[in-house]
């Protein structure tokens, strides 16, 4: 390849660079908004009366409730582990339970909250 | 968040995200005022059955992008042209000012600005909207992907798709002008 040919495709690359920074500036430079100054109050007006404060504290009643089957599998192979070997069934409820515990942990630890 | 807030508090705390995010999706400033209050009320209708799985905010671009949605099937509906956003006021204008700049390069950065604002309205209303979302108002992947109801994957490609279909657009559109230029000095 020429010099002259690499000279022009550098020269090339720089302006599509410069390009897409101009673009991505353009994109990331947001638009002048005009709020009315009593917007806020206007829409609190059309809100049905006898309202209540609004609460956002998240409950996670799912989340506890998670934590709680989690625990209760816990103590329930521990309990079935010490009684281990009397019963072909105590093995198989052991088996679906580890893969019960197993299955919760990883879905809590990949599941995200505060997204 | 642990606090109870009135609501007109939270709507104080969250307008100016609401209504950038409206104007830049719908292209236009006509009803934004109309289409924020949908958005508020909207939320406020849902808020009994938010279970805080996400951040309020999370919420809020979820339903400014169905309002805005519903916006732009009014608009078919009506078969209206959109109004670009420098019809009413020169919205860029004060933004891109920059005392150490000349007139004249501020003169084409906001005329570039335009162009860019023009093109993104070429796009489908996905492409616009993740390309919004990422860009302006700075959202991850995740983020992106709970507003929209859609794989991060899917989002991914459409931002790459997006971006790369806005530069092809700008980069005709200058080669054209470029052309007619050398057509009129000629």
């Amino acid at each position: 390849m020429s010099d002259e040919s690499m000279n022009s495709k550098l020269v090339n690359k720089a302006a599509d660079d410069e390009q897409d920074l101009r673009i991505l500036r353009a994109l990331e430079t947001a638009p002048r908004t005009e709020i009315p100054a009593d917007f806020a109050a206007r829409v609190a007006s059309r809100l049905p009366a006898g309202r209540r404060p609004v609460s956002l504290t998240p409950t996670h009643y799912g989340q506890n409730a998670v934590f709680l089957g989690m625990i209760l599998t816990f103590v329930v192979l521990i309990a079935l582990t010490v009684h281990n070997g009397r019963h072909a069934a105590f093995g198989l409820a052991e088996s679906l339970l580890l893969t019960q515990f197993v299955v919760l942990t990883v879905w809590v630890s990949v599941r995200r909250y505060s997204v | 968040m642990d606090t109870d807030l009135t609501f007109e508090q939270l709507v104080r705390d969250h307008q100016a995200m609401v209504f950038r995010t409206l104007l830049r999706l719908t292209g236009s400033r006509e009803h934004v005022d109309d289409l924020a209050q949908d958005v508020f009320l909207r939320l406020y209708r849902a808020l009994p059955s938010f279970r805080g799985e996400s951040l309020i905010t999370t919420y809020l671009y979820r339903i400014a992008v169905n309002v805005a949605q519903d916006e732009w099937k009014r608009r078919r509906r009506d078969d209206r042209a959109h109004v670009s956003l420098s019809d009413e006021t020169s919205a860029w204008e004060e933004r891109l000012a920059h005392p150490d700049r000349n007139a004249e390069q501020q003169l084409e950065e906001r005329e570039f600005q335009q162009t860019v604002e023009e093109q993104l309205q070429l796009l489908s209303q996905i492409e616009r909207t993740i390309l919004i979302l990422y860009h302006q108002e700075e959202r991850s992947y995740e983020q992106i992907s709970y507003a929209l109801g859609m794989p991060i994957g899917t989002v991914r490609t459409h931002l790459h798709r997006g971006r790369k279909k806005l530069r092809e657009a700008i980069q005709q559109r200058q080669t054209k002008e470029r052309r007619t230029e050398c057509q009129t000095n000629q």
